[in-house]
């Protein structure tokens, strides 16, 4: 006898997505997670659009890492171009992925996935019992969104980011009140880590995981030029395609990706796993105390290792803002830019994973194509791995409880679903 | 008094929309307070079926599944607010589309692979369903979603700006980018209601409020900045980008065509 468990509309992530199980007996015959958010095929709209135009584009692939498109947009632009942008723009761009990484993962962790540990529909009703919890949950994520409004000019879809540099540089009295809010709300991330490491991640996903991060230098952190994998080696950027190899599947409006013939991983668990010996100061010691919890072989730990990572970004986002006070805030204007026909890959940390933008322009900085990989969309495959293994041992439990579970292994993911679709090459 | 029953609904589209209710944060509470929530997609898994008194929708109709789900939010609720240029045009799905057919697109990226969903061309949700009121915006304000919630509750219509971003500019007293940088700022004849934030970091109005509003002068602006030696092509392409109602692509589309 064939049974049919779907959940038709996955709940607390972004965009539109569905699973579907079927189980032959005791055997789970087949699992797919269905991405039905409808394409907008970016990179066709892309064709022959002016190159200073197009981070406005791509950053509304999606709301949540909005930040994160447009940096890696601007970044293959500035490559593609040979632009040199200035220290104080590098700094500017550095606690901006920071402080979208706390906007983000204070979203992800208190707003969509906490409330499956305490057993709550959402932070609405959580409120009850735990009002100040949630208010300070709340105040962290909103000390986040400071630093997109500061230096993007609002908290989604920013306009402030330029080829080049930033068109208006924040004043050092908006960046102390930042500074304020992320230390008040600081005691909010250190919450989170102990939340998640408390309560026990359930173990029914458990399998091995390959995994990849990009390197970031000598300091934990979410900006690089090559990409770690659990199976070693270094990747340049520019070759992304070999760690991806997208392809189309039936039920799904997302292309799925592999690595040397398997589904991998990348997100919040792959970078504290490949790079967590670079953490620094609260971050390091959580890190270090919780090491034995951030095993790879749960994917479900990405709430943990998420958690460590919020602290971590709000102290550098911190630091980040006391270098610019200290060096003094100085009112530059973006660098000029002068387009030639070529291509550039810029490459960032997006919160839920490795985000690649890569763009040929002519001569006249008009796009001739353009490819986006987003994180979400390489992680389906493994996601839909880890149905299947968590199917087939929950199989004796009722079709709600598989339901409930095949939902907290999506959000664990804190799935973009909206940047999954539609992101693949133009030839 | 019963509390009004409310449900937030996300269809193709960014999430933007549904995130800025979430980036409310200190008031996100208060505001949730006045209703009994019962869907919210992005925010929550209640699933709590029936009638609705106002539903939210953001994002486009681009595939079958958005339209069945559409029609089914429109049969259950009293009032339907379309949150976003998604939802009330398509935004620039539709928009940079430059008439090329869902169909085309998808095997211009996609090749002939086969997909279980059934795509449509992207749209607004008013073009299949009656819609109540709009909160344009890419992403809409968040101080606009807040006085369009409090008008609800008191029984009134949202307030609708029907004045371009330049008046904004000017009571700021920005520099105007157009005179005074040579920019291709299109605060002429974008709708206000983010107090001309663009204009006021330096950069000019993409038109992120969604396409030209009502007795804007398109063509003067598309002929003034043919004269400041911006190329046809330039200037018709960041027209298009947040023009996706059926009026403003003919619009787009005719401008094309004439100076072709």
């Amino acid at each position: 006898m064939t049974r049919i468990i779907t959940v038709e509309e996955i709940t607390r992530v972004e965009g539109n997505g569905a699973i579907e199980v079927e189980i032959e007996g005791n055997e789970v015959r087949s699992v797919r997670m269905r991405v039905l958010e409808g394409p907008r095929f970016f990179e066709s709209l892309l064709t022959g659009i002016s190159y200073e135009k197009v981070p406005d584009v791509v950053r509304r692939i999606c709301a949540i890492c909005t930040a994160s498109h447009a940096l890696a947009s601007i970044t293959a632009i500035e490559k593609a171009f040979k632009v040199e942008v200035t220290p104080q723009t590098r700094l500017l761009r550095d606690l901006l992925i920071h402080g979208e990484m706390v906007e983000s993962h204070a979203l992800h962790l208190f707003l969509l996935a906490l409330p499956d540990v305490l057993g709550y529909t959402d932070i609405v009703a959580m409120t009850d019992k735990y009002a100040p919890q949630v208010k300070a949950a709340l105040g962290l994520k909103a000390a986040g969104n400071m630093v997109h409004v500061a230096l993007g000019g609002r908290e989604i879809h920013g306009v402030n980011e330029r080829v080049g540099g930033f068109s208006t540089i924040p004043s050092e009295g908006e960046l102390q009140k930042i500074r304020d809010a992320l230390a008040s709300s600081k005691s909010a991330a250190k919450l989170a880590v102990e939340l998640f490491a408390k309560s026990e991640a359930p173990t029914y996903t458990e399998s091995e995981n390959a995994y990849m991060a990009l390197d970031p230098g000598e300091r934990f952190g979410f900006l690089g030029e090559s990409v770690l994998t659990s199976v070693g080696g270094s990747h340049p950027v520019e070759e992304y395609l070999g760690l991806t190899n997208e392809r189309a599947v039936r039920h799904s409006n997302a292309k799925f990706s592999t690595y040397r013939g398997r589904e991998f991983m990348v997100g919040s668990l792959p970078r504290v796993l490949l790079n967590g010996s670079k953490l620094e100061g609260d971050a390091s010691a959580l890190f270090r105390e919780n090491r034995g919890k951030l095993r790879a072989d749960n994917s479900l730990n990405n709430n943990l290792a998420q958690a460590v990572e919020l602290l971590h970004a709000v102290d550098r986002s911190i630091e980040d803002i006391d270098r610019l006070l200290s060096d003094g805030v100085r009112k530059e204007v973006p660098m000029e830019v002068e387009t030639k026909a070529g291509r550039g890959v810029g490459t960032v940390e997006a919160p839920r994973g490795l985000l690649y933008h890569d763009y040929t322009f002519d001569e006249e900085g008009r796009i001739v194509s353009a490819n986006v990989i987003t994180p979400t969309a390489q992680n389906l495959a493994n996601i839909e791995k880890d149905y299947k293994i968590a199917a087939g041992r929950l199989v004796k439990e009722s079709d709600d409880k598989i339901r409930a579970s095949l939902e907290v292994i999506a959000r664990a993911y804190d799935p973009c679903i909206s940047c999954s679709v539609h992101l693949v090459r133009l030839s | 008094m019963a509390k009004p029953k409310i449900g937030i609904f996300g269809l193709t589209g960014c999430g933007g929309d549904q995130l800025l209710i979430l980036d409310m944060e200190d008031a996100l509470l208060d505001v949730l307070g006045n209703f009994e929530l019962l869907r919210f997609q992005m925010g929550s898994s209640r699933k709590i079926e029936g009638p609705i008194d106002i539903a939210f929708v953001e994002g486009s109709v681009s595939t079958e599944n958005d339209l069945a789900r559409l029609k089914e939010i429109r049969d259950r609720s009293k009032c339907l607010v379309a949150l976003g240029n998604c939802a009330i045009n398509g935004c620039l799905q539709a928009g940079m589309a430059g008439g090329k057919s869902m169909d085309e697109r998808r095997k211009r990226v996609y090749g002939e692979a086969e997909f279980d969903s059934k795509f449509v061309d992207s749209k607004g949700t008013g073009d299949y369903v009656t819609v109540d009121y709009r909160i344009p915006g890419c992403p809409v304000e968040k101080e606009e979603v807040v006085q369009a919630i409090v008008s609800l509750l008191m029984g009134d219509a949202p307030q609708e700006y029907t004045y371009p971003v330049c008046v904004e500019c000017k009571l700021n007293e920005y520099p105007c980018l157009i005179t005074e940088r040579g920019l291709p700022c299109l605060g002429p004849m974008i709708r206000a209601g983010c107090n001309a934030r663009c204009p006021g970091l330096g950069v000019e109005c993409i038109g992120c409020r969604g396409p030209p509003i009502e007795n804007s002068n398109v063509a003067k602006e598309y002929r003034m900045l043919l004269e400041k030696s911006f190329k046809r092509e330039y200037i018709l392409n960041r027209l298009a980008m947040f023009a996706g109602s059926t009026e403003a692509r003919e619009l787009v589309r005719k401008l094309r065509e004439e100076s072709k």
